[in-house]
């Protein structure tokens, strides 16, 4: 859309690399968007800036921030390079933004939060999951997304509830969300009294698991549930072996499998069960947000990542709210530090006592015929997340 | 060999101006806007130093071997890992990377030691891999950079504990300062510049151009890229130092395809084979980028307000790639350095320097026999039993029919081709089967029989790569010298600047001879040396080398199909018909042969051309 105005005072057909600051009205929020809008990044960093602008669109149409802070949107596209995120993290800040929402990956959201916590700015990555995020930027950094930890522990929760007792843990060291998640779920899982019978590694993009599967087989007495944070290629080669050779063991997955791709693979995927964000139940704050989305852009969202991104709308909203209107770097960053159950589309979040990473709603869902079902809303107690490592 | 002849071969001191003039053009605006700007445009013109000293790394090895290189970022990820490994404080080490030593997690040390060291460890790593890459064929060695760009990325993600494996190395000290980053992206302008114009770049650019004809001249190709590679990577490493300590941030996935790509980007943009070409690309792309990404976020053209678009600025670099790439100019710039750009003025003035005079004469070899040699090739007998002796100060021609094994019998003799059997050597010593360097190095120059020039080098330096195999005393000035006064006994001198590949056919021919003499060889062998040439520069061929062979006491084996060159040339001539020796003897004999005259025209028209003669 073209809401040029706000951005036509950032760009000019000057060969320069200075850029100047842009005069604004005194009582609008600058929130700064820094995504990789290209690149590896672009299937996460682009819907949650749609959510993000569907959110600042819906707030500013009621008057802004608690009816009268109009948010001033600046978004910047990082094409996925750290170096680059640095730069624009600095130039964002010049612009002198409030906040600054920076990519989904960990070493762009690390160089782009340094610079906002240096200028005191609080920094938020829209949908960066490792949860030790926040704790290597320092107080101004905070997490949105559903974190790894809190995946890790809603899964671990229900496997308890279902009865089971020994696990099999599938991990890839190739990337911290395929290693850290399963081991979050070992810690979860041994916490509340159940045991691994075993941890077993692949690589990435192998293709051929039937050396996994027969080692799954070999262990005796055989698990009770299989969990692992495969995602395409390597869960559908995983989940299709394992069927394959005859065992019947429940799956757990992540937030990684949450794609047509796994609804596709027919009855080797039936009754697999794997945490994601928030499931669209009907008539729950989600629905509803599906809804006005689809009205207003003609389509549903996608993926969830549209839903967390329009969340941190409704954080800020609630953080101005409770800083009773100031805006300054450490006023902001304390009063998004002490939220708590905030109604947001995808649950309610809690900053408070969490050290930046959020409590959200986990939602477990359940391959059923080739269709994503329900199967429950978790809110975690603190106690069950397993420390982020 | 002292130290100072090393460093005057290894220094092109007429090719320093021109580096400095080239890093001044990079460091002024740099060092400008480190004192006036501030911020982002800080950071900007330290990352965009990051990737000229990168792009420095891929250009030493790539731009003067020819081969491609998708590797020199696994030599920035090594760099990045170990100096940063070195410079972490104390505390985040010994929690991040707890399978390191205990004296390591103690340490931490400054920028400089943390350089050198990581760059130690480049070195060695460079060299290992370097021995096998480099002895690949071009293509081969190219995928294999390729392969190595994915062990070292394996490696590093897998070696957790000593390494973050996948997750992000952070707390970096940020200890690269722009000023220092303008600091060492001008050493890097120094030594890609002046190892190019070095005779070890100027022997590896003569491979990069033909292959075999550098190793007729002498030339270990292989060495040449393994040294081109280990200087190159420590380029690289150096970047990698340089990149972890401004970003302070970086993981194993940032050194890998995406960064490749883009700096092969950056090169192929401004030209692959000129060091002016690399600093350009980077510059034009740092550029194109700049702009690019100030009107994604939308602009205001007069009345028309254009919206945001967020893709403009890889759309716009890809379109730039496209349009150079179609232009077919190998970049910007092409093979061109600096210097062509500076009036005429500026240009130094190449020191004269007196001739010297040759050391290398290969006094003692008298003769070169060749004994009972065959080469077949599967079951094709190219070259059959062949038989000959060629002595110093004779000229010997070589004739026969088309296919009749001529060339296939040079190859032999030079190391080009391996001989079934038989045995070859000069006097006593055996050379059968040695490599073509290192023939070439025992006294045998030889011309190919289409001409193989090092057509993007000079004239003169076509030259110079083979004396400076021949003369390893000789300084860069001296090797000029005396490559000046060789095309001039050629006739050519006054071809010495120009570009080998813009030649006039009987120009090359000539340069190719120049070449071949530049290794003051015992033998030569010269392969259809006129093919080609009309009747008057044929009659300057020969008085060429008539002189050559007086003068020099070189022993000439001659292919020619010219039989007037041949008849009055050759004190010997030795036909060949399909691979067998049929006839051996003095121009006479040779022209009233009847096997000779069956060989080239058939049984029946031999007999009707010797009934013609009959009144």
């Amino acid at each position: 859309m073209i809401k040029t105005f706000l951005k036509a005072s950032v760009g000019a057909l000057a060969i320069s690399l200075t850029i100047g600051t842009a005069a604004m009205a005194e009582d609008s929020f600058k929130l700064g968007y820094l995504g990789g809008l290209t690149g590896y990044l672009a299937p996460y960093d682009q819907p949650s800036l749609d959510g993000v602008q569907f959110g600042v669109d819906e707030i500013n149409a009621a008057g802004g921030i608690q009816g009268k802070m109009k948010i001033e949107l600046l978004s910047r596209d990082m094409r996925s390079e750290t170096a680059e995120a640095a730069v624009m993290a600095q130039e964002l800040v010049s612009e002198g933004v409030n906040f600054l929402i920076v990519p989904c990956d960990v070493d762009p959201a690390i160089a782009a939060g340094q610079i906002a916590a240096a200028a005191g700015i609080p920094a938020m990555s829209s949908c960066a999951s490792t949860p030790t995020l926040p704790g290597i930027v320092g107080e101004f950094m905070f997490s949105n997304y559903t974190a790894d930890n809190l995946q890790a522990a809603a899964l671990a929760n229900h496997a308890i509830e279902q009865g089971h007792k020994n696990a099999l843990v599938m991990l890839s060291k190739d990337t911290p969300y395929t290693q850290k998640l399963p081991e979050y779920f070992s810690q979860a899982f041994q916490a509340k009294g159940g045991t691994v019978a075993g941890v077993l590694e692949y690589k990435m993009g192998q293709q051929d698991f039937a050396v996994e599967v027969t080692k799954i087989k070999a262990i005796t007495p055989a698990p009770d549930v299989i969990m692992t944070s495969a995602y395409e290629p390597d869960f559908p080669a995983f989940i299709k072996a394992l069927r394959a050779a005859g065992v019947t063991a429940p799956v757990l997955g992540s937030d990684g499998i949450d794609s047509p791709t796994t609804m596709a693979l027919g009855d080797v995927a039936e009754g697999v069960v794997f945490s994601n964000a928030g499931f669209v139940v009907e008539g729950s704050p989600l629905a509803k947000f599906y809804a006005d989305f689809k009205a207003a852009k003609g389509k549903e969202p996608e993926t969830v990542f549209v839903a967390t991104g329009y969340d941190i709308i409704k954080l800020l909203d609630a953080a101005v709210g409770a800083s009773g209107g100031k805006i300054d770097g450490k006023s902001l960053r304390d009063a998004v530090d002490g939220l708590e159950n905030v109604n947001v589309s995808t649950g309610t979040m809690t900053f408070k006592g969490m050290n930046r990473v959020p409590l959200r709603t986990v939602a477990l869902n359940k391959v059923t015929g080739g269709a994503k079902t329900f199967v429950k809303q978790v809110t975690l107690a603190p106690a069950d997340v397993p420390p982020a490592q | 060999m002292g130290f100072g002849t090393t460093l005057s071969r290894a220094v092109a001191v007429d090719a320093i101006p021109g580096a400095l003039i080239l890093a001044a053009i990079v460091a002024l605006p740099c060092l400008a806007l480190a004192a006036l700007a501030s911020g982002a445009t800080l950071l900007t013109a330290t990352n965009f130093l990051v990737m000229l000293v990168a792009v420095l790394g891929i250009s030493i090895f790539s731009g003067n071997s020819g081969i491609m290189s998708f590797g020199n970022v696994a030599f920035m990820a090594i760099g990045a890992q170990v100096s940063a490994s070195l410079t972490l404080p104390v505390a985040i080490k010994t929690a991040n990377l707890p399978l390191l030593p205990g004296f390591i997690h103690a340490l931490q040390l400054d920028l400089w030691s943390a350089a050198i060291i990581a760059m130690l460890v480049v070195t060695v790593l460079a060299y290992l891999s370097g021995l096998a890459i480099t002895r690949m064929a071009v293509t081969s060695a190219s995928i294999a950079t390729l392969g190595f760009l994915i062990i070292v990325n394996s490696v590093i993600v897998g070696a957790q504990g000593f390494t973050r494996g996948s997750q992000a190395m952070y707390g970096v000290p940020k200890l690269v300062t722009l000023p220092i980053a303008v600091l060492l992206a001008v050493i890097a302008i120094a030594v890609a510049r002046l190892y190019r114009e070095s005779t070890a770049g100027l022997r590896l650019r003569a491979g990069r151009d033909n292959e075999a004809a550098a190793r007729a001249c002498g030339i270990d190709v292989a060495q040449q890229r393994l040294n081109a590679w280990v200087t190159g990577a420590l380029l690289s490493g150096l970047a990698g130092v340089m990149f972890a300590h401004v970003l302070t941030v970086f993981s194993a996935k940032e050194f890998y395809f995406d960064l490749t790509f883009s700096l092969i980007a950056m090169l192929v943009v401004g030209g692959l084979a000129s060091v002016t070409g690399a600093v350009a690309g980077a510059i034009v792309v740092t550029m194109l980028i700049e702009i690019l990404r100030r009107l994604e976020n939308g602009f205001a053209l007069g009345p028309i307000e254009v919206p945001q678009f967020f893709g403009l600025t890889e759309i716009g670099l890809s379109l730039a790639i496209l349009a150079i790439l179609y232009s077919g100019q190998n970049g910007l710039l092409g093979f061109r350095e600096i210097e062509a750009f500076l009036p005429a003025a500026w240009r130094v003035r190449r020191k004269a320097v007196a001739l010297t005079a040759a050391t290398t004469a290969h006094r003692g070899v008298e003769a070169l026999q060749v004994a009972g040699v065959s080469k077949s090739y599967g079951g094709l007998r190219a070259v059959d039993n062949v038989s000959l002796t060629l002595r110093r100060g004779e000229i010997v021609g070589l004739i026969g029919p088309n296919g009749s094994g001529k060339t296939s019998l040079l190859g032999c003799i030079a190391g080009t081709h391996l001989p079934s059997s038989g045995r070859i050597s000069m006097d006593t010593r055996d050379i059968t089967g040695l490599p073509p360097q290192m023939i070439a190095r025992l006294g045998l120059g030889r011309s190919f029989q289409t001409v193989r020039l090092f057509s993007n080098l000079r004239v003169r330096e076509n030259v110079m790569a083979a004396l400076a195999e021949a003369e390893p005393g000789f300084s860069l000035r001296q090797l000029a010298a005396n490559s000046n006064a060789i095309l001039a006994e050629m006739g050519i001198a006054q071809l010495a600047e120009q570009s080998a590949g813009t030649l006039a056919y009987g120009q090359q021919r000539r340069v190719e001879i120049a070449r071949a003499i530049a290794l003051a060889p015992a033998f030569l062998l010269l392969d259809e040396p006129t093919a080609g040439m009309n009747d008057a520069e044929t009659a300057v061929i020969l008085d060429i080398l008539k002189r050559l062979v007086k003068d020099k006491n070189i022993g000439l084996l001659i292919v020619d199909h010219d039989m007037k060159l041949i008849m009055s040339l050759c004190d010997r001539i030795l036909v060949l018909n399909k691979g067998l020796l049929i006839a051996a003897g003095s121009p006479l004999e040779i022209q009233e042969s009847r096997d000779v005259q069956e060989a080239y025209l058939g049984r029946r028209h031999a007999r009707r051309a010797g009934q013609i003669d009959r009144p």
